[in-house]
């Protein structure tokens, strides 16, 4: 018999009450670092390894990015590998143990107490990433279809169990004597399996999917996307045996090398995308994340320069090392998430909402609800924040790093409450 | 007015009223998206049945569309009961946008 066929009923998608916590939290989190960048703004001009600079990395990185990236896993990981969550009861758990972890481990870095409070926080992150873990492979493995994108999340989440599993165990040499060497070594090798293997990994993964489907474009392109996924694994794989066995810059150069070569193929395939879109009035939110694409080259950019001054042994040596982890979770991650929330949280509102409200009467789309002005604002603060920040740190410039730091905080006041007029939306009621 | 240009006439009808039923995500209406595949009318069952699809059978906005295309049949076509049948095969792809809806997202 020729012709469509019935396949059956709607998929059952993600609750939004699994999703909309993270995203609250995270927006929060947000907030809570750009207040500790505007206390903490002359650390920059100091040494890269300080209370007050690690408790806003891991507020930035788990706090803010890792939360949302969860939440928003959850919602999209169905889509990806087109089969239902495995578990909402693991998605609460991860929640809660990781929302109880935050706090207590940045408390214990803002203080510099990596005793009880520290350890117990990484040790109930952990746990909540283990519970996530479990949710996403049982999920994929359920999962009818095999593809490109479900690996690239698979293998990001392999690389934030050893990341955090790391994390852990360097918190515990500051105390005990749990690895060769001081924990200070290994901070490295705990940064970039978090930022390349998590973050990178799982975003790359995500908005290859992403992208082209909103922007409404034929463009698709596996071969390119399992060569950007073996050129990122492999540096990542390069890197951790060399720093373990074989420390060399010429190692270093090589990893950051091919990572570079995976994001330029990255950016080939989202200019293709692009190019080829049918939608062609592209949104603000579109437009920040395509942004950040743009911004994923600059970590990269710096870290070659930054190796090369560490070969000369330059003094300008740390303002760099603060450049690159300010251009990672202030540039790249956050221009993404504040893109991203605002094309994700409005269709997880607007379900909640009005997915039981079916009629010919008009309903607002869900782009109508939240306010574009406040997000046009939010942007330009954003950016404006980021260069002067960026640069207050180039130059150890204290004025600019305040100036930029009173922008980022505005940027961050801005996207939580548009993100609150999300959360409490209502609908009309004529 | 004869039994076959009522009937097309009715589908018509219900065609048209599908055009008031967007995609929230793209804005644009699910017949010019594409994702109308089939409208038939059973005289005998009373019955119209939509065989559509959606951008993805995961779509977040699935349950939506189906329940506003739904109500959308019922209340154009009266006396008949209305059922929409999902399919992915074949699955949407962009080639199915129409002409009109092409031009909608082109921004003329």
């Amino acid at each position: 018999m020729s012709g469509p066929q019935p396949t059956g009923p709607v998929a059952k998608t993600t609750s939004w009450k699994v999703v909309i916590p993270f995203y609250a939290y995270a927006a929060l989190s947000f907030l809570a670092s750009a207040v500790l960048l505007l206390l903490s703004g002359e650390a920059f001009t100091g040494h890269w390894f300080q209370p007050h600079l690690l408790a806003i990395t891991h507020l930035m990185a788990l706090g803010w990015a890792t939360m949302v990236i969860l939440g928003a896993s959850h919602q999209l990981v169905p889509v990806l590998i087109e089969n239902d969550l495995y578990s909402d009861k693991l998605a609460y758990l991860s929640f809660g143990l990781a929302a109880m972890g935050i706090p207590l481990l940045v408390y214990g870095f803002f203080t510099f107490n990596l005793g009880w409070p520290a350890q117990l926080g990484g040790s109930l992150v952990l746990a909540g990433l283990l519970a996530f873990i479990a949710n996403i492979a049982i999920s994929i493995s359920k999962s009818k279809r095999e593809n490109v994108h479900a690996v690239f999340v698979f293998t990001a989440t392999i690389w934030l169990l050893l990341t955090v599993s790391l994390g852990l165990a360097l918190l515990f040499n500051f105390t005990g004597s749990v690895l060769p060497r001081n924990s200070l070594y290994y901070l490295p090798l705990h940064a970039h399996l978090g930022v390349v293997g998590w973050f990178l990994l799982l975003v790359l993964g995500v908005g290859s999917r992403l992208i082209p489907m909103f922007l409404i474009s034929k463009y698709t392109n596996p071969r390119l996307l399992w060569a950007v996924f073996l050129l990122i694994n492999s540096a990542l794989v390069l890197y951790g045996l060399a720093f373990l066995f074989r420390p060399a810059m010429a190692t270093d150069l090589l990893c950051a090398a091919m990572v570079l070569a995976a994001l330029l193929l990255f950016a080939r395939y989202c200019r293709k995308a692009y190019v080829q879109r049918i939608r062609k009035k592209v949104d603000d939110q579109m437009k920040v994340s395509l942004l950040a694409v743009a911004l994923l080259l600059l970590p990269v950019l710096v870290l070659l320069p930054l190796i090369s001054v560490l070969l000369a042994t330059s003094p300008h040596t740390n303002n760099m090392v603060l450049l690159y982890g300010f251009t990672i979770f202030f540039g790249w991650l956050t221009a993404l998430i504040l893109g991203m929330t605002f094309k994700t949280l409005p269709f997880i509102v607007w379900n909640k909402v009005y997915r039981h409200r079916a009629s010919l009467g008009k309903m607002p789309n869900p782009k109508d609800l939240f306010s574009h002005p406040v997000y046009k604002a939010m942007a330009a603060a954003y950016l404006l924040g980021f260069v002067l920040f960026a640069c207050g740190i180039l130059f150890s410039a204290t004025p600019l790093l305040k100036t930029g730091a009173v922008a980022l905080l505005a940027a961050a006041g801005l996207y939580n409450w548009n993100v609150g007029v999300l959360l409490t939306h209502q609908p009309s009621k004529k | 007015m004869n039994n076959t240009e009522a009937r097309q006439a009715l589908l018509a009808s219900a065609y048209d009223a599908l055009k008031f039923v967007d995609d929230p995500e793209v804005g644009l209406n699910v017949v010019d998206l594409g994702l109308v595949y089939d409208l038939v009318l059973d005289e005998e069952a009373c019955k119209i049945t939509c065989l559509m699809t959606l951008t993805s059978e995961f779509c977040p906005m699935g349950e939506s569309i189906v329940a506003n295309v739904t109500e959308a049949l019922k209340m154009t076509v009266a006396g008949y009961t209305p059922v929409v049948t999902l399919t992915f095969d074949p699955p949407w792809k962009q080639d199915m946008i129409s002409e009109a809806g092409r031009a909608f997202l082109s921004g003329y």
